[in-house]
């Protein structure tokens, strides 16, 4: 889990793509937003889904 | 001795210089991540300079910046490139008469033997409006004594008082007069005229701008055949919106 947070002088693949991911993942759904009528409630359900989902994925790939 | 010594140290060097390099690439990146974030954060609930260009004119600038630029009588660049946007127009073979203004059709209700074409203009709509027929420009009138909402509602723009301020250009055809009349509101209070009396215009032809969203109305005979219904839109100089105009 150490190599995770940081690894070989450089920050650990895992929580870079963490984070990498959070941020497009929040540019994308403000730009989706902006272009579709959707209720805020189903929206914000989605987002926080996919953020899951995508989290998720990353710790199973980076983190074994 | 001193070979071996080296051998053993130059690997870890490497990796070393190699974890700097990726290091200063991560934190490059995240970096700019940041600061992708920190704008939509800070321009939130507006749109972000990065997505902006992806974004139509509507979303683009949402009204309530829009009202904010007009209390403040500052606007955004971008904005006002596209608000002066005066694009070419194709107009259409016949006699029909054209389009004044880019907008929506709000109503086209008749008094007094003339049928009024209520044209309403948005912040985002282009704002030149153009001659529906050809003829000759008989009056330029200034008219009206208010900035008001509603403008283009129940016939306001042709009560006594108040009275939205207005220009209205009157135009002589072959077939008979018609007017166009540009109509300011709170929002809207300026006025280009760029004709005059006793010129002759084209169909088609610029005739004027008003500054920001607003109304623009047709004056047309009462019998005069309307092609188009309230809930439409039109385009200034391209779509026809009326024919059959008989001299009375």
């Amino acid at each position: 889990m150490s190599s995770f947070l940081w690894t070989s002088g450089h920050l650990g693949w895992g929580v870079f793509a963490i984070v990498v991911f959070s941020g497009i993942w929040l540019l994308l759904a403000d730009l989706y937003w902006r272009l579709r009528t959707t209720r805020i409630s189903r929206f914000l359900l989605a987002l926080a889904v996919g953020w899951v989902i995508g989290v998720g994925l990353i710790m199973l790939l980076v983190g074994r | 001795m001193h070979a071996g010594k080296s051998a053993m140290i130059r690997p870890d060097a490497c990796a070393i210089s190699r974890g700097r390099a990726v290091l200063v690439l991560q934190i490059f990146i995240l970096g700019v991540l940041a600061a992708a974030v920190a704008a939509t954060v800070l321009y939130f609930p507006n749109p972000s300079p990065l997505i902006r260009h992806w974004l139509p004119p509507r979303k683009r600038w949402p009204e309530r910046q829009i009202r904010g630029w007009l209390n403040s009588g500052k606007y955004q660049r971008s904005f006002l490139r596209h608000f002066y946007n005066d694009p070419e127009r194709v107009v259409p073979p016949g006699t029909s008469l054209v389009g004044p203004a880019d907008g929506l059709v709000t109503s086209a209700d008749e008094q007094g033997g003339i049928r009024y074409l209520v044209i309403a203009l948005s912040f985002w709509d282009m704002h030149v409006q153009r001659s529906p027929v050809a003829g000759v420009v008989v009056s330029v009138e200034s008219l009206g004594n208010e900035f008001m909402d509603g403008e283009g509602r129940e016939f306001a723009f042709i009560r006594e008082k108040p009275c939205p301020v207005q220009k209205r250009v009157v135009i002589a055809t072959d077939a008979g007069q018609i007017a166009v009349r540009l109509i300011t509101s709170v929002a809207a209070r300026r006025i280009e005229v760029w004709v005059e009396e006793g010129q002759t215009i084209e169909r088609g032809q610029r005739i004027g701008r008003i500054l920001l969203g607003s109304t623009v109305v047709l004056e047309l005979p009462a019998n005069t055949k309307l092609l188009v219904r309230p809930g439409e839109r039109v385009w200034a100089g391209e779509t026809p919106v009326a024919e059959g105009l008989v001299a009375s």
